[in-house]
């Protein structure tokens, strides 16, 4: 059975919202499209947070790491004696430490986004179209092209200005 | 213009009108754009001719001499540091707040602080007088038997901008990926080549924008306690110090609000031209001017409650030394200057107290000038006038700067305003995806813009 490629673009956030529910319902997964973050698709479609924090997690608690490694190593390596204050002087490393724990957390918030998002990508993805980054929410859904027609009503009664099939 | 809002439609903006707006921007500058290029970079070579000349013949072409070892260019650097702050505060801090405000300004106040960074990291550079040795404050394997003390606040410095040139040019660029997509799916030639590359192939699908709203919310937390720890930091490169008039437990909080003060005023100085030359004034309304006019007029206050303060702090120690200092901070032969400054940072802005004030693009103008210059001098007062009035009288002597070091300042200025100008030109400096997401309150600000206009 051959498949084929549904593309509905809709103008309003609702109505797309709506729709991605009822294909949840219907066991599909649609990609969606969005010119803005929209939490409601979002929820619609995940049921856990992403992952971005663990990255920002581990980042941060690696640069704090690297913060007291590099300013205690350093003083014990030097052990020099200024004014008779304390070789390690912890309260004042304290403020290397919360700088590189921002700065590596940050940094690898950033990887994190692109690794879990697989991006960079150079070729648009399967039913993009320019208006999804400026002015429409579009639903792509594959599907056989038995079930299509089905899913292909359910898309217009859903409030699609515009449904296009594609094949695959 | 009601008659006008009716006929147009324009006071319900729609997701198109937004992109229209702002694609417009970032079609080719005409001659006069150009123009206004050659006029900045015309005084950024002049200020590196004499860079040049002082690499060449010594920091004796400037007007340091003991006991005034920092002037001018430490000055420069702790206000671009300042301005850089209200980018993040605009940016960062009020996004983790949901200000409705923000959507429309905030792109133009985050790429002033990265530029502004990018301007203070210069002065210590051109502070030094063997700048090719700028590489030994970091910290690195060496054979000299020699490590940066990270007891040094001058240390702490160094990490402290570094890693917030780092975190704001990421939360830059995270922010402008899906505006830079826009405007490669609008673009042609070598304009579409180059907004592809930046904006990595982003393409808004829900995976996209489930880890950027993540990410981007992660940046932001981390982003707005760093602009705090950052200019106290700096506020630490003269409050760990004995001299009299830097130490003072004050300097953090006080830096830090006179950074958003001034950072606020300058954000309102770049706003106010953009908005009459680029044609936005549809997108940066008189409410969000409005808003950072009440922030200007609350960082005022808490400003020159600071002063108050600080006068307090030195009068109830009844320590020789600062006395004598700050006696001759307000009645010494440089005492003009802290007058001008309280009037330019205390007295004018409390116009701002009339809301007819805070809608008039040109008091608000003339008022965030007026602040800019007041911060400046702020900044000059108290380094230099401290240094200038130390604890040893036999050595006071006040500083004047040179040529080299007034053009310097000036080119400084040039640099900021030709990369602002260059960016605006060719990246959206508006956010299209933030407006559209809060574009309600646009409308709701538009509204409310043409029932006062009529």
């Amino acid at each position: 059975m051959s498949e084929v490629r549904l593309v509905a673009s809709f103008a309003d956030e609702e109505r797309c919202v709506h729709t991605i529910e009822r294909l949840r319902e219907a066991q599909v997964r649609p990609q969606v499209f969005s010119p803005i973050p929209s939490e409601k698709i979002i929820d619609a479609l995940y049921e856990r947070p992403s992952f971005v924090r663990s990255w920002v997690l581990a980042g941060g608690i690696f640069g704090a790491l690297s913060g007291f490694a590099l300013t205690l190593g350093t003083s014990y390596e030097w052990n020099l004696n200024a004014g008779g204050k304390p070789i390690a002087s912890i309260p004042a490393y304290l403020i290397i430490v919360f700088e590189l724990m921002i700065l590596c957390g940050g940094i690898a918030g950033v990887a994190g986004f692109f690794f879990t998002s697989r991006m960079p990508v150079t070729e648009p993805l399967a039913g993009y179209n320019a208006h999804f980054s400026a002015d429409r929410f579009g639903l792509v859904v594959s599907c056989d092209e038995a079930e299509s027609a089905r899913l292909e009503a359910l898309l217009k009664e859903g409030g699609a200005d515009e449904v296009t099939r594609e094949p695959v | 213009m009601a008659a006008a809002a009716q006929t147009t439609g324009v006071s319900a903006p729609t997701f198109t009108d937004i992109d229209r707006q702002v694609r417009r921007v970032l079609e080719p500058g005409g001659l006069q754009f150009w123009a206004w290029i050659c006029f900045c970079a015309f005084f950024i070579c002049v200020a590196g001719a004499l860079w040049t000349n002082q690499v060449y013949s010594g920091l004796g072409v400037t007007g340091l001499t003991q006991p005034t070892m920092w002037a001018i260019y430490i000055t420069d650097f702790v206000f671009w540091v300042g301005i850089a702050h209200s980018g993040t505060l605009i940016s960062a801090i009020l996004f983790l707040f949901r200000t409705r405000w923000r959507t429309a300004v905030y792109r133009a106040a985050e790429t002033m602080t990265v530029f502004a960074v990018l301007t203070a990291g210069l002065f210590p550079i051109i502070h030094l007088g063997r700048p090719w040795f700028f590489y030994w404050l970091a910290p690195y394997p060496n054979q000299r038997s020699l490590q940066p003390d990270f007891r040094s606040p001058l240390v702490w410095d160094f990490f402290a901008i570094s890693t917030y040139l780092t975190i704001s040019s990421l939360f830059l660029f995270m922010g402008l990926m899906p505006d830079v997509a826009n405007a490669r799916d609008a673009a042609r030639g070598w304009r579409k080549t180059f907004y592809s590359l930046l904006s990595m192939g982003w393409q808004g699908t829900d995976r996209q924008w489930r880890n950027f709203s993540m990410a981007y919310l992660l940046l932001a937390g981390f982003a707005a306690p760093l602009v705090i720890s950052v200019h106290s930091v700096v506020s630490w490169d003269f409050a760990m110090t004995q001299v009299p008039g830097w130490h003072s437990t004050i300097f953090a909080p006080y830096f830090v609000a006179g950074a958003i003060f001034s950072g606020v005023a300058m954000v309102l100085t770049l706003l106010i031209p953009m908005r009459k030359i680029m044609g936005l004034e549809e997108l940066i309304t008189p409410w969000h001017l409005d808003n950072l006019a009440k922030v200007i007029l609350l960082t005022s206050l808490i400003i020159s409650y600071s002063y108050v303060c600080e006068s307090f702090i030195v009068w109830y120690s009844q320590d020789a030394f600062e006395l004598m200092t700050f006696h001759q901070r307000y009645f010494g032969p440089q005492g003009y200057l802290f007058w001008m400054m309280v009037a330019c940072n205390c007295v004018i802005p409390l116009l701002l107290f009339s809301p007819r004030v805070r809608i008039s693009t040109a008091w608000l103008f003339i008022i965030a000038l007026f602040v800019n210059v007041g911060m400046w001098l702020e900044r000059f007062v108290i380094i230099e006038g401290s240094l200038a009035t130390n604890t040893e009288p036999s050595q006071w002597r006040f500083y004047h700067p040179s040529v080299t070091e007034i053009f310097i300042t000036v080119g400084s200025f040039a640099w900021f305003l030709m990369l602002f100008s260059l960016f605006a030109r060719f990246m959206p400096i508006i956010s299209m995806t933030e407006l559209k997401e809060g574009i309600q309150w646009l409308r709701e600000a538009l509204r409310d813009n043409y029932r006062r206009a009529a």
